[in-house]
């Protein structure tokens, strides 16, 4: 059974960052990007005739490599976990036997489509060529005999439902922006920022554990294929992640994070604005831990903006990957529901990877070319209600056949069609501002003791396939009961969204004004990609919730060290001996 | 290294080279009371501050206290760097703190040490600021007394569905011991070390058929802290660097061969110089060419083979070494130990000619530094010299604080490697042979005894590859002596049997070969001689050759 867990949670970058190679080198040669690309040219060209001689030929082949500057500096309580600097070049090394109708990454196969592995730091020309030579070798040991098992599958299985070709036909792409110059990474005065942002929730014995996490990462991607493509486009990204967390007495751990990301890293957020942020998160934590549970519900809620963005990437954005639309194992929500209504008609949704940001806000899923080196463009997924469109990557579904510039990956997947910016807009619209009272008159009419607030959500995830319930969940964090008594709003914790797609979409009764953005990175088949979600705060007749399932693990039996002596019994941790 | 799931394995780079240096190999002696030293080091102050709190206050209604509670600090600086086909891929500086918390419920007779009660990881901070640190031991410490608590009621269970005819404690007694050694620090010249990998890997132009080589680098240096409650406090440091080439090509029949020479040492100025890495990397790849160009074995062989002290440090490695430690077997198993020895106590386990000695207080054996040297071991055991096999009888298990049965204390040998759980494992272990022959001697007793059987050759195995596969291996000519490289060989039945029965005499050779890896150790021993083992061609599938050549070289051959 196979089973895709997608999520959207800035939580992933900390995982992310960690696990990624970092390696610390010499500054690269000057003017040496010419010596790679061109080695990757010559070693493409001379590969692509070489092979044609052989039985069978690959009929495509790309090379993509990603040079990386690299900075990551996470800090706890004051002081420094890890600091790395690194630099790192990756090669994928991507080919195709066979023909477009039926090639090598037929269904299963499709990792026998791309090896991958590092290139040499310097533009030394014999070592690149070398190195793709052999990545190249490998490739075509992987794809040959997978493309025989294709082909034998092919003639003893049954006719498949949708018999669009594996790859789609593109025109060839020429786009060289030429690398910035690298930006200066100051790692010192960053080990001393993050000493100085983390040792505020040293003040907060509510705070368990928390950390701080600076990212920069310098990626220039190369891009040249046996079609003729030749890409290369310059990226710089700076993310800072902000955790903290707590448990509540019942044992629920509770978790706020920030996430700040900019196109480079003076455009973060100055120390005033993080530390207004880092109390709320604190004082936040502080009236969760207090916070009723919350009760399984059934009835109308809000969604903030960024709770709706996330709400429509997991319930909506998933399923409108293109791959998907074939896919023998998916549940295929939305495969034959082209030009038909899905969602109310006041509501309208597109991928746009060309823009840059919404109210000033930076969107992280910004991208020239995808991963395939197809440009990106604007895509109009579903006008007025009515499905149109699916992300699509180069490989065709029933009548989709071109590429719209939505194959992405993390360096040595294979791409599939993945989100980008996904934006919704709405024509009935009300003021932000008479959101809540809006909610409290649904409720009324409803006859309700309460309705749901949703603030804000750390992500979520969502199941496609056909052997699992066609679940979602999103992850919200601050969620609030508000009552239509006039009684104050109540926080409540261990709140999760549940439901099935079709029917929660059409419950949207109507939105706010102001779109609100959400950045992340998503996981999914090939790979975490860094993508945006953007919607106005939504109306909901009907959500449902569920009782978040917790540990029964006590919040910790002693005060935390600095914290013993406090006088007046009021211990700042848990109630001593919080005991069973 | 192995850290816990909890914890991202995070690579850390510094950039600041000029670390003071210090040896980590100064005699470590045990001290009486606390040194002036180790009362300052935060890290230190730190565990015990928690340590002494935790031990007074930590306590949940209806779960005992704890009765153990120990604290590991892991300090690990470490350089690695890779280099293929001349040009460097990778170099990183990391360093990351790491500590294991182990709380015990219980007493030493039965305890909480099982399943996840058996301790929790986290990751400290590299700022020595000791209210930070006792932070993260807070936690640990507050997760791994529920744990045990948690796990401590499933033994329970379990062991009351068991029928155990003889009790072995839980846990050992060990008097408390205090011992601060100097720490280690990672002090060198990277950009010398990086040089030595490409210049070493661009010897590839000399030799168009070879497909692949690369060379790569670790050096680690590691300062470990221990503390418990019954009073041990341990403090020490040491040191590992290691260097590697490796190369790969098919013969013309397909056939991957593949060679890896790797150098361990414990002091830099062990490891070949430039110089004489650059020979060792040109050397390999015309070894590399007659290695492609040798013949075949024969499909089958079985007659005396001569191992290579080099090749048999490897052997004994692979089968005398996971056999030896005293590993408890899981509840209600009456097993003594886990391993192919485990009814052998008392019993031959090989020649008795053959000795088996551990003695990780030796710092060097001729001259050579070792690498699996140490005073205290992880659990806060000092070591001695333990005789694990004496005239070939097998007369001692190595092991730590977790008894077998009728072994129930420590002979120091409970380690680490890295924050994960201690481990049985031997330190420097030592191959010794009462009799022994020169070179010569044992190749004429080779020729001698393939002359007795009518072999037209023996066999001499130079070095070996993984799973003990030969990777230089010589056919030795009855007639005038001469040794002839082959290729695509297998041994059969290379094993513990034919390690009691087959082994017939030893060299004067011993070789120190310090392993690779955590936690660190070392395998002393000379050649041997077997007088019967079998030598098969190995069912490898072959490959196809490259489908197109490699890229002609723009800045030309050497």
């Amino acid at each position: 059974m196979k089973r895709f867990r997608l999520s959207i949670s800035p939580l992933f970058l900390a995982i992310f960052a960690a696990s990624g190679i970092l390696a610390w080198s010499a500054p690269r040669a000057e003017k040496g990007d010419g010596i790679l690309l061109s080695t990757m040219q010559t070693e493409l060209e001379r590969a692509k005739t070489s092979l044609a001689k052989s039985d069978p030929a690959p009929y495509f082949l790309s090379y993509e490599v990603y040079d990386q500057r690299t900075l990551m500096v996470a800090g706890a309580y004051g002081t420094i976990v890890t600091s790395a600097m690194g630099n790192h070049r990756w090669a994928d090394v991507t080919m195709r036997v066979g023909s477009p109708a039926m090639d090598n990454t037929h269904n299963e196969n499709r990792d026998s489509g791309i090896s991958s592995g590092a290139l040499p730091l310097a533009d030394d020309r014999d070592a690149i060529a070398r190195s793709l030579w052999e990545l190249t070798d490998r490739e075509y040991r992987r794809a040959t005999p997978a493309y025989a098992k294709v082909m034998t599958n092919n003639s003893v299985q049954a006719a498949e439902e949708d018999k669009s070709p594996d790859f789609s036909e593109e025109a060839a792409q020429a786009h060289v922006e030429a690398p910035p110059a690298p930006v200066a990474f100051h790692q010192k005065e960053w080990e001393e920022k993050i000493r100085k942002y983390s040792a505020l929730f040293r003040k907060y014995p509510e705070v368990y554990s928390s950390t701080v996490t600076l990212q920069v990462e310098q990626t220039t991607s190369y891009f040249v294929s046996s079609e003729g493509s030749k890409v290369e486009t310059p990226g710089l990204v700076a993310r800072l992640v902000v955790e903290a967390d707590t448990r509540a007495d019942d044992g629920m751990d509770l978790v706020r994070v920030e996430t700040f990301e900019s196109t480079n890293p003076e455009g973060l957020p100055s120390e005033t604005e993080l530390v207004a942020k880092e109390e709320k998160m604190a004082s936040d934590l502080k009236a969760l831990r207090e916070a009723p549970l919350a009760e399984p519900f059934d009835g109308p809620a809000l969604l903030s903006g960024r709770a709706a963005a996330v709400f429509f990437h997991e319930v909506l954005g998933h399923r409108l990957e293109g791959h998907r639309q074939r896919g023998e194992t998916e549940g295929q929500t939305f495969t034959k529901k082209v030009n038909q209504p899905v969602l109310p008609a006041f509501l309208s949704v597109y991928d746009d990877p060309t823009l840059e940001s919404i109210n000033g806000v930076p969107l992280s899923g910004t991208y020239s070319h995808d991963d395939e080196g197809v440009p990106s463009q604007r895509v109009p997924l579903i006008q007025d209600g009515i499905l149109k469109n699916f992300l699509m990557s180069r490989m065709p579904i029933t009548n989709f056949s071109k590429s719209n510039g939505h194959g992405r990956h993390q360096a040595g997947f294979m791409p599939t069609g993945r989100q980008g910016n996904l934006i919704v807009e709405s024509t009935k619209t009300v003021k932000d501002s008479d959101m809540r009272a809006q909610l409290i008159d649904e409720v009324k009419k409803q006859g309700k003791p309460y309705g749901l607030y949703f603030e804000d959500v750390q992500g979520g995830f969502t199941l496609t396939t056909r052997e699992l319930p066609q679940a979602f969940q999103v992850l919200p964090v601050i969620v609030w009961r508000v009552y239509p008594d006039g009684r104050p709003d109540q926080l409540v914790r261990g709140v999760d969204i549940v439901g099935t797609p079709l029917a929660s979409l059409n419950r949207i009764l109507f939105t706010g004004d102001k779109t609100e953005v959400f950045n992340g990175i998503c996981g999914a088949e090939s790979g975490s990609v860094p993508v945006s979600a953007s919607a106005p705060a939504m109306l909901f007749s009907e959500m449902e919730v569920q009782k978040r399932s917790a540990s029964r693990e006590r919040p910790p039996i002693l005060p935390p060290p600095g914290f013993e002596e406090t006088s007046g019994g009021s211990a700042p941790a848990s109630p001593a001996g919080g005991a069973r | 290294m192995k850290i816990s799931r909890r914890v991202p394995a995070w690579r850390v780079a510094a950039i600041v080279l000029g670390f003071l240096a210090a040896s980590p190999f100064a005699a470590i002696a045990q001290q009486k009371t606390l040194p002036a030293e180790a009362a300052a080091d935060p890290i230190l102050r730190a565990l015990q501050a928690e340590l002494t709190r935790s031990k007074s206050q930590l306590k949940m209604d209806n779960v005992d206290s704890p009765f153990y509670i120990e604290y590991r600090v892991f300090d690990v600086e470490q350089f690695d760097a890779s280099a293929a086909f001349g040009a460097l891929r990778d170099q990183n500086r990391t360093r990351l703190r790491l500590i294991r918390a182990v709380v015990r419920l219980g007493d030493y007779k039965l305890d909480s040490f099982f399943n996840a009660g058996q301790g929790i990881s986290d990751i400290l901070p590299l700022d020595n600021d000791e209210l930070a640190i006792r932070h993260t031991v807070w936690l640990a410490t507050d997760q791994a007394y529920k744990r045990a608590s948690e796990a401590f009621s499933n033994k329970k269970a379990q062991l009351k569905q068991l029928n155990i005819e003889q009790p072995v404690d839980d846990f050992a007694k060990a008097d408390p011991v205090i011992s601060i050694g100097p720490l280690a620090k990672l002090d060198f010249d990277p950009a010398k070390f990086s040089k030595m990998l490409e210049s070493a890997t661009s010897v590839y132009r000399n030799d168009p058929q070879i497909q692949s080589v690369s060379a790569n680098l670790n050096f680690t240096v590691l300062s470990e802290y221990f503390v418990n409650t019954e009073g041990t406090v341990t403090r020490h440091g040491s040191a590992h660097y290691q260097m590697a080439l490796s190369a790969s090509e098919q013969a013309p029949d397909g056939m991957r061969l593949e060679r890896s020479p790797q150098f361990t040492a414990v002091r830099l100025d062990e490891l070949p110089t430039p110089e004489e890495f650059q020979k060792d990397a040109v050397k390999l790849v015309a070894d590399m060419k007659t290695l492609r160009e040798a013949p075949v074995v024969d499909e089958e062989y079985r007659g005396p083979v001569l191992f290579s002290n080099d090749a048999s440090t490897d052997m004994f490695f692979e089968l005398i070494v996971p056999n030896v430690l005293g590993r408890r077997p899981a509840p209600g198993r009456p097993a003594r130990t886990v391993g192919a020895f485990a009814s052998s106590w008392k019993a031959r386990v090989l020649p008795d000619f053959i000795s088996v000695v551990d003695d990780p207080t030796l710092d060097t054996f001729s001259g050579h530094g070792l690498g699996g040297s140490y005073q205290v071991d992880d659990e806060g055991v000092p070591a001695a010299p333990i005789s694990v096999v004496d005239k070939g009888i097998l007369v001692n298990y190595l092991i730590g604080r977790v008894p077998i049965r009728d072994f129930p204390v420590s002979n120091g040998h409970g380690r680490a490697s890295g924050s994960g759980n201690t481990a049985p494992a031997p330190g420097n272990l030592f191959f010794r042979a009462s009799k022994t022959s020169t070179r010569g001697e044992l190749k004429k007793q080779l020729l001698d005894e393939c002359r007795t059987r009518g072999l037209k050759y023996g066999y001499y195995v130079d070095t070996l590859g993984p799973r003990l596969a030969p990777r230089m291996l010589y056919r030795v000519w009855t007639d005038d002596g001469h040794e002839e490289l082959v290729r695509g060989a297998v041994f059969n039945e290379l094993d513990i049997r034919a390690l009691r029965s087959d082994l017939v005499a030893a060299g004067d050779d011993p070789l120190v070969s310090n392993r690779t890896g955590l936690p660190f150790m070392t395998i002393v021993s000379p050649s041997v001689l077997f007088d019967e083992l079998e030598v098969k061609r190995a069912d490898n599938t072959k490959e196809k050759l490259p489908d197109y050549p490699a890229p002609a070289l723009a800045a030309g051959r050497n």
